[in-house]
């Protein structure tokens, strides 16, 4: 169109939009006028005025009719049609609360749900990782299939081979983990920290936020180390001072220069779900190509075109190599997978199953809103035959319904998205750390424009998905039929009743299968909780105070130390039991390799591991681990006594089937000396309450105070005392003894244990939770639809009562009804929950995905609602009064 | 309710815009005159001339203005505007070359 045509035609437009009551005004005047003269003109003609009148009209066809094809002219009608329909749509909202109510709060529900969840998914796997080019980027762990181990840390002779005689990556970096304690100038503290080759963060395209990263030169061992502050170490213990590159800091006793500050939103995605978020990072790496301790993590970047299986493949080929040199490699071969698949690791399952379940959710508040949309479209059957008869299109009406369902649809999302912020941080209060860790945002409960985007998505398809059936059903035009039957409730047609049928039956159906999977969760917490996990998790607090510094260079200060604390500790009131550990259960397993005196020297790739945990005289007596055979340790296992280990049952038996383990021999790598088991201790989930059970090795704090030190400290209390209300009288009599000694993890073995089911207990509360509001909704569903067929069907039923029907077939005729379609959505349901339970078969724990009891019982439960829903109406259609039934209407 | 589907479509609105082209007239005298110079035989009824003349004002072709008319009645009165003369120009060239290309073939001989 030409810019000279909008000069006359703008002006036009916006007249029609602002003033359209002049223009409709108008519009009237000119027919009138036309009606005027034509009436005057078949008078003159010799017609009596009525007549003429009656012509005149004729002649213009439908008067109101014609008036709408001039309206359609003005191009602004879609804007105008839909202010009216919008003000017309609140109105009837307002009129029915009920409906309204119902409407807006299921949906904003379901959106909220689904949006939460949305946030989620989105923050753990569809967000772009912060990196540089993140899709090339790969983490390097390493697996042992002939044995059953994966998500294995790699050693320094790996590393080092697989980036020198590989082709596949542009650079490879590693780090490991381990705890810094920071002394000097204020409180002592701890914190995760990981030491890091200079490539690290270069190769992650991430710069420092001040100062800089390391230098190849500081990745040898030998020179002075430095280290980078993390953004909150820097503002919390440093108060964001400018000054604090270049000065010295001290860590673990040794004097460290602060070279840079990494930036406040630093992504941890990097490295492995299961690590804590450092507070600095640590140079002097100082690889050398002969160790073979598996403490690292690798993070390469894959040259352009080089995909995870050729690099996979080179690896392999060099390990191959590397194992004929180094036996403890044997059967080791290098895990590769992308930093997606690394940072979502365990998440994913359960995020797609609830993704899957608010999806669900969703599509039930749809089909129930249809469900209501269409029993009040007949009820509205009068109205659209009357509008129709007026000039209005079918397609105007289907137009204005769709409009009247985004009105609930727009404040049921607006609400949803609302409700949504309080659902995130509902979530991240249930979350286990992995996901918070990959979700920071969620805690905050702040949506970000792709969410809020899904969130607009999911409501115009929602709009559409419940409003256009009901509106298309409910503008058919009927005019003749509706009009004849005139004031009477018009019976709906046997489509319109199949179509309802149908909602009701995909609503019980897919009710079921949340039910189902709700039901398969709380079976899978109930065995969580009630495995026996090998000791007594009930009033045991928990504690790390790792020792160092000058102080405690010496094995013996340490060891005299944790002996001062325990008998402190032990003599505070309410306290039954102390001991120390490097370990504790639950927290996780680190294998060992060790051999027996029977089998010195096990072919290579089958020498047996076991968790290594060094523990203080009353360790069994506190955690109430029994001991099966032998006896425990005690004050006299000292350097000079002969060396002594207690294994567990699970030990024995694997290294010394149907033998007695006491006396046996065995030891923990190639020239440590021997020792005679003295005990044989329960088994213990080492690995958390889902995992399984592995050998262990209990070795005494009083015959290697050298090795590694303990770090935990154990407390049992009493019955009668919570292990909580001690926490600061036991951190008291630890810094009585020295102040400097950092004190974390403080939690009770009880909170450990619940920790490692997080995300089942999330993943159980979620489903519970979306499985009540299913069944909230498929019962309101078929009561409905049965009430309202039951009203329409007042008379009929009316007559077979005056013919003598009595009220209990009554009652069964119009319960039968209703049965029939739940009975069939729980068959459909059953199908379809058989087969897509299977896909949770990772969350599950000790249940089958087609666990029998689960099926049974969720199935029934909806069964009987359904039919409670059913009664209702049923038992209202027997109390129907035959004579006021036909005298109705 | 009929629609002009006996008029070539496109030429009602292109007798309409020769009909204003002559003088400004109230939609009554233009249903009169329409009848009047096509003898009855264009049949255009009045149910669909207002939405026609509405049309043609919306697009911008001609344009309406309330006057008085003779017999002192408030009319609305329309009247072409330029770019509606020019409209009319090409869809008089139009239907001039339709028509006597559809008049040659129909005075082919029969051989």
């Amino acid at each position: 169109m030409r810019p000279e045509h909008w000069l006359f035609t703008i002006p036009l437009r916006l007249r029609s939009l602002f003033r359209r009551a002049q223009a409709d005004q108008e519009l009237d005047d000119e027919l009138r006028d036309h009606l005027e003269q034509a009436t005057e003109q078949y008078v003159a003609k010799g017609m009596a005025p009525g007549e003429a009148q009656r012509r005149a009209r004729l002649d213009l066809g439908g008067i109101e009719q014609t008036k709408e094809q001039c309206r359609d002219t003005r191009r602004v009608n879609r804007i105008q049609d839909l202010m009216q329909d919008l003000h017309f749509g609140l109105r009837l909202l307002r009129k029915n609360p009920g409906f309204t109510s119902i409407a807006v709060l299921t949906l904003a529900l379901a959106i909220g749900a689904n949006t939460a969840i949305f946030s989620a998914v989105y923050a753990v796997l569809i967000k772009p990782l912060p990196f540089k080019n993140a899709d090339r980027l790969v983490f390097i762990l390493k697996k042992n299939v002939p044995r059953g181990w994966s998500r294995n840390p790699i050693s320094p002779a790996e590393i080092l081979a697989w980036r020198n005689q590989t082709e596949a990556f542009d650079d490879f970096a590693a780090y490991t983990e381990s705890s810094c304690v920071l002394t000097g100038a204020g409180e002592a503290e701890e914190d995760p920290c990981e030491t890091i080759t200079s490539n690290l963060f270069p190769l992650l395209g991430v710069a420092p936020y001040r100062g800089r990263s390391f230098t190849s030169e500081e990745d040898k061992a030998g020179v002075q180390p430095a280290v980078i502050l993390s953004y909150g170490l820097w503002q919390r213990r440093f108060g964001g001072e400018e000054n604090v590159i270049g000065r010295s800091i001290t860590l673990n006793g040794v004097s460290h220069t602060v070279v840079g500050v990494m930036p406040a939103n630093l992504s941890h995605l990097y490295a492995s779900p299961y690590g804590s978020v450092p507070g600095m990072w640590v140079s002097g790496m100082g690889l050398a190509a002969e160790h073979t301790s598996n403490d690292y993590f690798g993070i390469a970047r894959l040259k352009p075109g080089a995909t995870l299986a050729q690099a996979s493949m080179q690896m392999d080929t060099v390990s191959m190599g590397l194992e004929k040199v180094y036996p403890d490699l044997h059967g080791w071969r290098a895990q590769v997978m992308s930093f997606r698949t690394n940072s979502s690791a365990d998440m994913r399952p359960a995020l797609l199953v609830l993704i899957a379940a608010t999806t669900f959710v969703l599509l039930i508040a749809c089909a129930n809103i249809a469900n209501l949309l269409l029993a009040r479209g007949a009820g509205r059957a009068n109205e659209f035959a009357i509008r129709n008869a007026l000039g209005a299109s079918q397609g105007r009406l289907v137009w204005q319904l769709l409009t009247e369902s985004g009105v609930v649809c727009f404040a049921g999302g607006i609400i949803g998205v609302l409700l949504a912020s309080g659902l995130c941080k509902g979530l991240a209060a249930l979350a286990p750390d992995t996901l918070l860790r990959a979700a920071p945002d969620l805690a905050a409960g702040t949506a970000n424009v792709r969410v809020l985007g899904f969130a607009m998505l999911t409501l115009i398809a929602t709009t559409f998905l419940f409003g256009l059936a009901p509106a298309l059903q409910s503008a058919k035009p009927k005019v003749i039929e509706t009009l004849k039957e005139a004031g009477r409730s018009s019976l709906q047609s046997p489509q319109s009743r199949r179509f309802r049928s149908a909602l009701v039956v995909s609503e019980i159906a897919l009710a079921l299968v949340l039910l189902v999977g709700a039901g398969l969760m709380v079976r899978t917490l109930a065995e969580l909780i009630h495995v026996n996990l090998g000791f007594n998790p009930k009033n045991i607090l928990t504690l790390r105070a790792p020792l160092s510094g000058d102080r405690y260079k010496e094995p013996r200060s340490r060891a005299q130390t944790w002996e001062h604390v325990v008998a402190r500790v032990e003599a505070l009131p309410g306290v039954e039991a102390a001991s120390v550990s490097r370990g504790l259960p639950i927290t996780g397993w680190s294998g060992q390799y060790f051999t027996t005196a029977d089998n010195p020297i096990p072919p290579a790739g089958q020498v047996p591991v076991a968790n290594y945990v060094i523990v203080g005289p009353d360790y069994f007596r506190t955690m109430q681990i029994p001991l099966r055979r032998g006896r425990g340790f005690n004050d006299h296992d000292t350097q000079s006594a002969e060396r002594v280990v207690i294994v567990n049952e699970k030990l024995a038996r694997t290294s010394w089937p149907g033998q007695d383990p006491l006396g046996k021999q065995l030891r923990v790598g190639d020239d440590a000396p021997w020792l005679s088991v003295i005990g044989v201790a329960g088994d213990v989930l080492s690995q958390g309450a889902d995992g399984r059970i592995h050998s262990e090795i209990y070795v005494p704090v009083g015959q290697y105070p050298w090795l590694q030190g303990p770090q935990h400290l154990v407390v049992r209390t009493s019955a009668s005392v919570k292990p909580e209300s001690l926490i600061r009288a036991v951190v008291e009599q630890i810094h009585r003894i020295d102040k400097d000694v950092p004190v974390t993890d403080v939690e009770t073995m009880e909170q450990i244990t619940l920790e490692s089911i997080a995300q089942q207990r999330m993943v159980m509360a979620l489903l519970v939770s979306f499985a009540g509001l299913a069944l909230g909704l498929s019962t309101l569903g078929i009561y409905s639809v049965l009430s309202y067929s039951t009203a329409q069907r007042t008379r009929e039923i009316g007559v077979r009562m005056a013919l003598g029907a009595e009220r209990g077939r009554v009652l069964r005729l119009v319960v039968g009804g209703g049965v029939g379609l739940a009975g069939l959505g729980l068959a459909i349901g059953i199908a379809a929950a058989l087969l897509l339970t299977r896909l949770m078969t990772d969350l599950l724990y000790g249940v089958p995905a087609t666990d029998p009891l689960t099926f049974v019982g969720v199935s029934a439960v909806l069964g009987a609602s359904s039919i409670l829903a059913c009664y209702v109406p049923a038992r209202r259609a027997t109390k129907i009064d035959p004579m006021v039934a036909l005298r109705y209407e | 309710m009929s629609k002009p589907s006996d008029l070539v479509q496109g030429t009602l609105d292109m007798l309409l815009l020769k009909i204003l082209a002559l003088e400004p007239m109230n939609g009554f005298a233009v249903s009169q005159r329409l009848k009047q110079v096509s003898g009855d035989v264009l049949q255009v009824s009045d149910g669909s001339l207002y939405p026609a003349l509405h049309k043609l004002e919306q697009e911008g072709w001609i344009t309406a203005e309330w006057k008085t008319s003779e017999y002192g009645r408030r009319a609305k009165y329309y009247s072409l505007t330029r770019l509606g003369r020019r409209q009319l120009e090409k869809e008089a060239d139009n239907w001039g070359r339709l028509s006597s290309a559809i008049s040659r073939v129909i005075k082919i001989k029969e051989a």
